[in-house]
């Protein structure tokens, strides 16, 4: 009884049904604009909330995480430029509707798909949180590792072009983020003695320029060409369209909350993994995936709104962050007076409902603000491009310093634009860029981690592989994928075009 | 219409000729935290400075500067006007990055506005390792040699500092030692069984060890602490440590030498009043720091010491990049 | 054509990484250049990486960088010796189709803006840059340009400054100072 009423404060409590309202909407705007991020908002928020109470700072706290995060997908569809990491998956198919002139309907699917996936996280948060901690808990810096190699194995289903290509792309994200001093050993990589390189590149500023800048370049070559017209006036989902993808988007869900649960990975790596799912499992997808597919829309989408959900599973349970959100709200629990931690639960469980409360009033808002003010935003998308351009361009320049404070970074930001520019123009994929820079301190450092745990000794590390089940599991299913991007398993399984399929010969 | 073009204008003729210090803080000061948001450098800061605007009667616009272990704010900071709009709100690293090869500049490039609060560092191992307390770790190590990993967070780190503790008492230590980005992270890791053993600040395991998920080994000072009383210090298992502490991390706001001594002290005074809030002391002892609050040749002496003591003992243990020699750091004691 | 090859059929520039840019059996003018360019950056990196740690041991913190830098190099010499044997696109030109002047034109305003933003400040560069930028493109009175730029700048400031404290770059604009006097102004007001 206790709890339910912990859950039900939000909303008895119109003051904090507000916070939760307002936060979601600023959430989503914060969201939709690459550079302002959600980590940013919410550290801003710790000071900004400092003499509140503690449940109207978390209730605007959670609303603009949920927001943010759902908010990422608004401008790759409208305009290619993913406002987040987590929406890059979104932009493949979101664009390619917008351009159809569906946007409408794009952002409809998104906006019910993302409140679907966040409900999936906020009930696995409320009725299994202990039980997937503890299952986060005994993943291995070797597991992590494999989970890594996982993850830039979706290399093959991110780049419909050319494969190698893809590759490259994917190496050289692994190579940019490793740059800088090695938090590990402090030695110095890539930084050619130069002191500006050893803070790295963030790879905030390289998705900016990679999706901000040279989009805009592109847009030059079209200045002349109106903007399509986007249809607005179908942009709920018949409820036959949501029974549709409820079996994907459950199976893409339960995606998002185990590696938002993950400490160390988060939405971003979520998203990719779902999209890459959906793109196996999906036998007849709407249109070919890249095109406008509802299915690369759906996947991506419940995953990165589920992995919500899973962030605050290590978080209220062991006091551990699942994301940098998470870790900022850990520290705002504990500047008011909290003690944010594994005895949080015991000694406060009010607290831990509370948040599952504030969480799924969130996803409501979501809804209502996703549902409502569509048509502001594909105005932007009709904005003649001679304002459009340049107004994306500044954003950019904005957006790439305020991750870090840095002029450099602004640098590095016009630098990968201009690469991008060429990259696209060349028939190279920018997703797996993104992936490599994403995935590549956590292949790196675990791959480090695991080997120097079995000093230095390959067969040990493989003994470890194979006598752990989790770790057998991970890497069966790395061979499995690795070999099916390969010529060996089309001698195998007769010959038929695959999605990954070569086509620069 | 024309108050307020005067005061613009004003504004902009004070901003040319350099504000006065009695009239300090006539426009928002900036202070770039050296760690990112939601790390414990920056949990503290985030708490302390609000209290400090308050007496200071001005605003502080904090701004979280991460990278290359700090050294990119300190760097920042050092090359900002030393005019008190600019502060580095740091920890204890910066103090090593000289001998560790990380960079030219430590904090005898700023003048201490206030030395916060001191952590205590303790002992913790994962809840099935094979013994019990501090005693015990050792002779397990000793039967069971390069068997047990330690948790570290890279040279200069405070579990590295801790094992040149262990090593320069007890002789070598052979265990594997395991690098994480941060204690956050290496404690979860703890908890996972990555790792056996990790040293880490006393703040940020102590709810881990309330909840039974982690066991502590021994506290890493002269006493038993109050958060923990069950706990045995260090050195009732080994007189020796006695030589290394107390020793701990520590938080401090700094500016850019060379600023205005009025300004320097108006800020001390914020801070060190602002450190006092019974609203953060209560903060800061629920997760185990001692506050500190000094300023002046106080916290410089303190910070003299520290990287006296703490230099030579890297270097003792061999875990150094070059000599505290080779920039005038003197031995302690000579 | 390729059933696989789902690029960009009007344009050949990358729409998204679903629709590639380039062709599926030719090369576009500067394909080879820039595929060329890859490899020996590619193989610039390799050596870089060796430097690191050499082959000391399999957790040293060079042996990552080497292997992604190796697949660098053999993916980017595939590329090459692919990209040589296509023939290449007969009815593009680099001036036209890859990088016509309106594109270096901003890529050169772009690297204006990056070098002026410190010295100048960011809210007088972007002035600029917006003023510029929107007069070229859209070629519409200075009324328009004007209004069009300097509000959406205004929108953008506020946004990032003010809400989200993010310090650009002052450089000659006392910002700091205006900022405490329209505090200052808002306080008295209160009081």
């Amino acid at each position: 009884m206790d709890t339910l009423m912990a859950i039900l404060t939000v909303f008895t409590q119109p003051q904090l049904l507000l916070l939760v309202g307002l936060g979601t909407f600023l959430g989503v705007y914060i969201g939709a604009i690459p550079g302002l991020s959600v980590t940013m908002a919410v550290s801003i928020l710790i000071s900004f909330t400092f003499s509140w109470d503690v449940y109207p700072a978390i209730s605007l706290m959670v609303g603009i995480y949920m927001g943010g995060v759902y908010g990422g997908s608004r401008t790759a569809i409208l305009l290619n430029i993913p406002g987040a990491p987590s929406a890059i998956a979104t932009a493949m198919d979101g664009y390619p509707m917008a351009q159809r002139g569906e946007a409408g309907e794009a952002i409809g699917v998104t906006t019910v798909m993302s409140f679907f996936g966040g409900l999936v996280g906020v009930a696995v948060l409320a009725l299994a949180a202990p039980f997937v901690a503890e299952f986060a808990l005994t993943f291995q810096p070797r597991d992590y590792m494999l989970l890594a190699v996982l993850g830039i194995l979706l290399v093959g289903s991110l780049s419909s072009g050319s494969l190698v290509k893809g590759i490259f792309a994917g190496a050289f994200g692994i190579a940019i983020g490793a740059v800088g001093r090695d938090p590990l050993t402090f030695a110095e990589r890539f930084t050619f003695d130069l002191q500006i390189m050893e803070g790295g590149i963030s790879f905030i500023a390289v998705m900016i320029g990679m999706f901000g800048i040279s989009e805009a370049l592109l847009q030059l070559h079209h200045v002349g060409t109106d903007a399509i017209r986007q249809q607005i006036d179908r942009i709920v989902p018949s409820w036959g369209t949501v029974r549709k993808y409820l079996p994907l988007s459950l199976q893409t869900s339960s995606i998002g909350v185990i590696i938002g649960a993950l400490p160390g990975t988060g939405g971003d790596i979520a998203a990719l993994m779902a999209y890459d799912h959906a793109k196996r499992v999906t036998k007849k997808p709407t249109r070919p995936f890249g095109t406008g597919a509802m299915e690369g829309l759906v996947a991506p989408e419940t995953a990165n709104n589920a992995a919500v959900g899973g962030a605050f599973v290590p978080m209220m349970t062991l006091g551990i962050p699942g994301d940098a959100v998470t870790a900022i709200i850990i520290g705002a629990l504990f500047i008011h007076g909290l003690n944010p931690g594994p005895m949080l639960m015991v000694d406060q469980p009010d607290m831990f409902w509370f948040i599952v409360g504030a969480l799924l009033t969130a996803n409501m808002f979501i809804l209502i603000c996703g549902l409502t003010g569509i048509k502001l935003f594909t105005k932007i998308v009709e904005m003649p491009r001679s304002v459009l351009i340049p107004l994306i361009m500044l954003l950019s320049v904005v957006g790439a310093y305020a991750v870090n404070n840095s002029v450099t970074d602004v640098y590095w930001m016009l630098g990968f634009g201009v690469f991008g520019y060429f990259m696209r123009h060349y028939g190279y994929p920018l997703g797996p860029v993104i992936l490599g820079v994403i995935l590549s301190r956590l292949l790196d450092d675990n791959w480090r981690r695991a080997i120097i745990s079995e000093r230095e000794d390959l067969g040990r590390f493989f003994e470890g592989i194979f006598t752990s089940p989790l770790s057998l599991v991970l890497f069966v299913a790395v061979v499995l994928i690795f070999v099916s991007q390969t010529p060996l398993w089309r001698m195998i399984f007769r010959r038929k075009g695959g999605q990954t399929g070569e086509s620069g010969k | 219409m024309k108050r307020f073009i005067l005061g613009a204008a004003s504004a902009l003729v004070l901003g040319a000729s350099g504000a006065l210090a009695q009239d300090y803080p006539t426009k928002e000061i900036q202070g770039i935290i050296q760690w990112g948001a939601g790390g414990s450098t920056d949990t503290v800061m985030r708490s302390v400075t609000p209290h400090a605007e308050e007496i200071l009667g001005g605003t502080v616009v904090l701004q979280n500067m991460t990278g290359a272990v700090g050294a990119i704010a300190l760097n920042h900071v050092a090359d900002s006007a030393a005019d008190g709009y600019t502060l580095l709100m740091g920890a204890e690293n910066p103090l090593l990055y000289k001998v560790m090869g990380l960079g030219e500049r430590d904090y005898s490039a700023f003048t201490p506005v206030s030395i916060l609060a001191r952590g205590t560092p303790i002992l913790v191992a994962n809840t099935e390792a094979p013994f019990d307390d501090y005693a015990g770790m050792m002779d397990y190590i000793a039967e069971n040699p390069g068997e047990v990993r330690f948790g570290a967070t890279g040279p200069g780190g405070l579990p590295s500092v801790i094992t040149g503790m262990i090593e320069s008492v007890e002789g070598g230590l052979d265990v594997i030692s395991v690098p994480y980005d941060g204690d956050g992270p290496a404690l979860t890791a703890l908890q996972g069984g990555a790792i056996d053993v990790m040293p880490a600040v006393l703040g940020a395991s102590i709810e881990g060890i309330r909840a039974g998920n982690m066991k502590p080994l021994a506290v890493f000072d002269t006493q038993a602490n109050d958060k923990l009383p069950d706990v045995p210090a260090v050195t009732s298992f080994n007189e020796d440590y006695n030589t290394y502490l107390p020793w701990g991390p520590f938080f401090g706001v700094f500016v850019p030498e060379g600023t205005p001594e009025d300004v320097v002290e108006k800020l001390s005074n914020a801070y060190n009043e602002a450190a006092q809030n019974p609203e953060f002391t209560e903060l800061m002892d629920s997760r185990g720091y001692s506050i500190m609050a000094i300023s002046g040749d106080e916290a410089e002496q303190f910070l003299t010491d520290w990287q006296q003591g703490t230099t030579w003992l890297l270097q003792d243990a061999g875990l150094t990049k070059n000599s505290p020699e080779d920039f005038g750091i003197a031995r302690p004691g000579e | 054509m390729d059933p696989d090859f789902r690029g960009d059929s009007d344009h050949h520039d990358g729409t998204s990484d679903a629709t590639p840019g380039g062709y599926a059996g030719q090369r576009r003018p500067g394909e080879l250049a820039f595929a060329l360019f890859l490899l020996a950056a590619s193989l610039y990196l390799l050596w870089d990486a060796y430097g690191i740690a050499g082959f000391e041991a399999l957790s040293s913190p060079g042996a990552v960088p080497m292997a992604t830098t190796a697949a660098m190099v053999i993916s980017a010499l595939i590329v090459v010796l692919r990209t040589a044997r296509l023939p290449k696109v007969a009815t593009e030109s680099v001036a036209r189709d890859i990088l016509p002047l309106k594109v270096i034109l901003f890529g050169v305003l772009l690297l204006g803006f990056g070098l002026l933003l410190v010295p100048l400040g960011f809210l007088p560069t972007a002035a600029l840059f917006l003023v510029v930028a929107i007069k070229y493109l859209s070629g519409r009175g200075w009324g328009f340009t004007l209004a069009v730029s300097l509000g959406s700048l205004l929108v953008i400031w506020v946004i990032f400054r003010i809400v989200f404290t993010v310090l650009m770059p002052a450089g000659i604009v006392p910002e700091a100072e205006l900022l405490q006097f329209f505090r200052n102004l808002g306080n008295g007001g209160a009081e």
